[in-house]
């Protein structure tokens, strides 16, 4: 690629296929579709288990997002959309999912997801998001039992990550490693807005900053914030983090030194479909199944 | 303490012209226009086999009714007094044969105009009040002779100073300490200086056949406002936004007028309890509101919000001083003197009040106990605490009401806004994601 128009916000999108799981005459058949601000998610699942999975960039449009993931989700499967017992629709968009038969919002998904994904061992969720951050706590059948969501800024999100990326030239998916490359830990940012974001960055790099520096600031002052909304939560073992940042692992080791206490591993994802990204709209497949089964009732 | 119109001298009034005066007061009047329509247009669709009475509130829910007879009263030599806050004791106001309405403001565009003479980190209530005094919006402070101001908290500390340049003022100081030994008789006082103020106005005396005469009148708007949220301890009889809706027109409706109708209301009601002819499911998440004024028309985002969430949530209860506290404590008299009655009078607007103005050592007991007792009575299964920036006494007095209420096993939610309509979105998220909560724990 020509130096100049790479985009480095850029994060992969993907589809997978688990030809294992494929569905069987009896098999009940229900998907999740989960339309946030930056990025759209859509899980079809036979009998409770991960079928088929595709994130993609959330477009201008909500109902197209959601038909164009949901395509996405459908290729190289046996499956029409019409073969789809139930869909639920859930994150921000949720009510712009025409082929949804049901909504949930993404505090429940992300937490029943979550459930899924850990087993029931996780108490708390820190789910960051493309525009919002969200601490969720739950029984240990993924229930939720309280949360907190941060106000309508989107300081400190995926958002954020995308700006910076765009600024200092680095692909987005290396953003972490780098930030953790760095002799000691800078103070952090004292402003992780959104909006501000490059004019803070531009300022501390003609100011002689490294970029590893910049984004080490920057990670710790979003690793504060969600501590600090963890912490007003309560936060439990075992903690889980969802979301596009649970694969920041800037983030994640500043906010497992910050709060003293471990996150739970990153699943091997890409052998079952089990992407903390994709928390969501997995706890929206899950609800799908038992939304059906309570209707055939 | 009473800032007259002798200091001539104004302290805060900005320059604004006429010309400018006009034009945002006929753009924010027909903008709030819209939204009343809009917001009784969207109770009515759901509540669609409401009772016919409720057209009546519906109705006055458009201020231009009211104001009509409030002008109509003037003419005829009748006084307005209005009154920013429900510690002002109406009794007092009626018994002197003048008209007593609440001026708060629930509208969010003055609220941008108030700006232009309080900074921003003041709370909105205080901001839109003092942002339709600037344009002239609001029919009823307009149209009040006097304004009755408690001292509670600094926004309306400072709101008297900031009226008192348009219209005689009357300030009323509660004691931030209800039990000690002082705190009754310098309340008293403070209505005995009110009374004369009142007096004086109107150039009626207040006499002890006319103060009873008062007090059983409210009494009886005591008996019928109490009714209504006792129905609302059963299942679920009458939306919680229309409910809020009859109580808050309490504040500006003829007493007697509105006990009227809220006396049919109530007795279709305990028909439809009898017949199971409900508002929505019974198993619909029972909520209450606790925390910052919820004004209508424009700040009736939340109400809004629950009752037309998916999954639907009712509001069976609320501890707020504009709705469920206004009315429901009746003046207690024991002998009908005068000294009696004045005592007594004192005693209700300051003993039973839940404002976060006041403390104890046990930290606004009375608040704690009346959400304890509405939780337990009204089988409420979640409460939401609502604040909006600025209402620091609210906002500072939740770690203390969470406490007590985590003791009852009810989630507490607290969501915090401002008078705009930006975050909707994401407040809608957050009462679903509660309401599926609660939901949730009643399926277990």
């Amino acid at each position: 690629m020509i130096e100049g128009s790479q985009q480095y916000w850029r994060w992969r999108e993907y589809h997978l296929v688990f030809p294992e799981k494929r569905p069987k005459q009896s098999s009940i058949i229900t998907a999740g579709v989960d339309i946030g601000s930056v990025s759209s998610k859509a899980v079809i699942m036979v009998n409770g288990e991960i079928y088929s999975i595709s994130i993609m960039r959330t477009g201008s449009s909500s109902p197209d997002s959601a038909k164009k993931v949901m395509e996405w989700a459908l290729k190289d499967t046996e499956l029409k959309l019409s073969d789809i017992h139930y869909i639920v629709g859930t994150g921000y968009g949720r009510v712009n999912v025409p082929m949804a038969h049901n909504t949930l919002t993404e505090i429940a998904c992300h937490a029943k997801g979550a459930n899924y994904i850990w087993g029931p061992t996780v108490r708390t969720i820190l789910d960051v998001g493309g525009q919002d951050i969200k601490a969720i706590k739950c029984d240990e059948k993924g229930k939720v039992l309280s949360f907190l969501m941060n106000d309508k800024c989107a300081a400190g999100t995926g958002r954020g990550m995308e700006v910076l990326a765009d600024l200092l030239k680095i692909p987005i998916e290396e953003m972490g490693a780098v930030s953790l490359n760095v002799d000691e830990e800078p103070e952090p940012v004292s402003c992780t807005c959104v909006a501000f974001a490059r004019t803070e960055a531009m300022w501390l790099l003609r100011r002689g900053w490294t970029k590893e520096k910049v984004l080490a600031a920057y990670m710790r002052a979003m690793a504060i914030r969600m501590c600090n909304l963890l912490q007003r939560v309560g936060c439990e073992s075992e903690l889980a983090v969802t979301g596009g940042q649970s694969k920041n692992v800037g983030i994640i080791s500043r906010v497992e030194s910050l709060l003293g206490m471990k996150t739970l591993p990153m699943p091997e994802w890409e052998k079952d479909g089990r992407d903390p990204m994709a928390a969501g709209a997995i706890g929206a497949a899950l609800f799908a199944k038992a939304l059906h089964e309570k209707a055939k009732k | 303490m009473d800032f007259k119109r002798s200091i001539k001298e104004k302290k805060y009034v900005v320059e604004i012209s006429q010309r400018e005066v006009e034009e945002l007061r006929n753009s924010i009047r027909a903008a709030y226009d819209k939204v009343i329509a809009d917001y009784v247009e969207r109770m009515k669709r759901g509540w669609a086999g409401r009772p016919k009475v409720m057209d009546y509130f519906y109705e006055m829910a458009d201020f231009s009714r009211r104001e009509k007879e409030l002008i109509e009263a003037k003419s005829e030599g009748k006084k307005i007094i209005g009154y920013t806050c429900v510690f002002a004791p109406v009794e007092l106001i009626l018994a002197a044969d003048a008209i007593p309405v609440r001026v708060s403001c629930g509208l969010y565009e003055p609220a941008k105009i108030g700006n232009r003479i309080v900074p921003v980190e003041v709370c909105p209530v205080i901001r839109s009040t003092v942002g339709a005094k600037i344009i002239g919006l609001s029919p009823f402070l307009e149209q009040s002779d006097a304004l009755i101001t408690a001292l509670t908290c600094d926004g309306m500390t400072k709101l008297s100073e900031i009226m008192s340049d348009y219209k005689p003022v009357w300030t009323i100081c509660p004691p931030r300490l209800k039990d000690t030994e002082q705190s009754l008789s310098f309340w008293r006082s403070e209505l005995l200086t009110l009374k004369a103020n009142i007096e004086k106005l109107t150039g009626t005396k207040i006499t002890g056949k006319s103060l009873r005469r008062a007090i059983e009148r409210v009494h009886r708007a005591n008996r019928v406002f109490r009714k209504l949220q006792n129905l609302r301890k059963e299942k679920p009889v009458i939306m919680g936004r229309d409910a809020m809706l009859v109580t808050q027109i309490a504040m500006w409706d003829d007493l007697e007028r509105w006990t009227e109708k809220a006396e049919l209301l109530c007795i279709e009601l305990e028909e439809r309890l009898k017949e199971n002819n409900l508002a929505c499911p019974p198993d619909t998440p029972r909520v209450m509101l606790t925390g910052s004024p919820i004004i209508w028309p424009d700040n009736w985002k939340l109400p809004n919000l629950i009752e037309e969430a998916k999954p639907q949530g009712i509001i069976v209860a609320d501890e707020l001083c504009s709705g469920d506290r206004f009315l429901y404590d009746p003046v207690g008299v024991d002998e009908w003197t005068f000294e009696d009655m004045f005592t007594a009078l004192a005693e209700r607007y300051l003993m039973p009040s839940t404002c976060p103005c006041f403390t104890s050592e046990a930290g606004n007991e009375d608040r704690v106990n009346w959400l304890i007792n509405r939780v337990k009575e009204w089988r409420v299964e979640g409460v939401i605490y609502y604040i909006y920036r600025g209402c620091m006494l609210y906002a500072m007095e939740y770690m203390r009401i969470k406490h007590a209420l985590d003791h009852l096993n009810v989630p507490t939610y607290y969501l915090d806004t401002d008078y705009t309509r930006e975050d909707v979105g994401q407040i809608k998220t957050r009462v679903e994601a509660f309401l599926e909560m609660l939901k949730a724990r009643i399926e277990i």
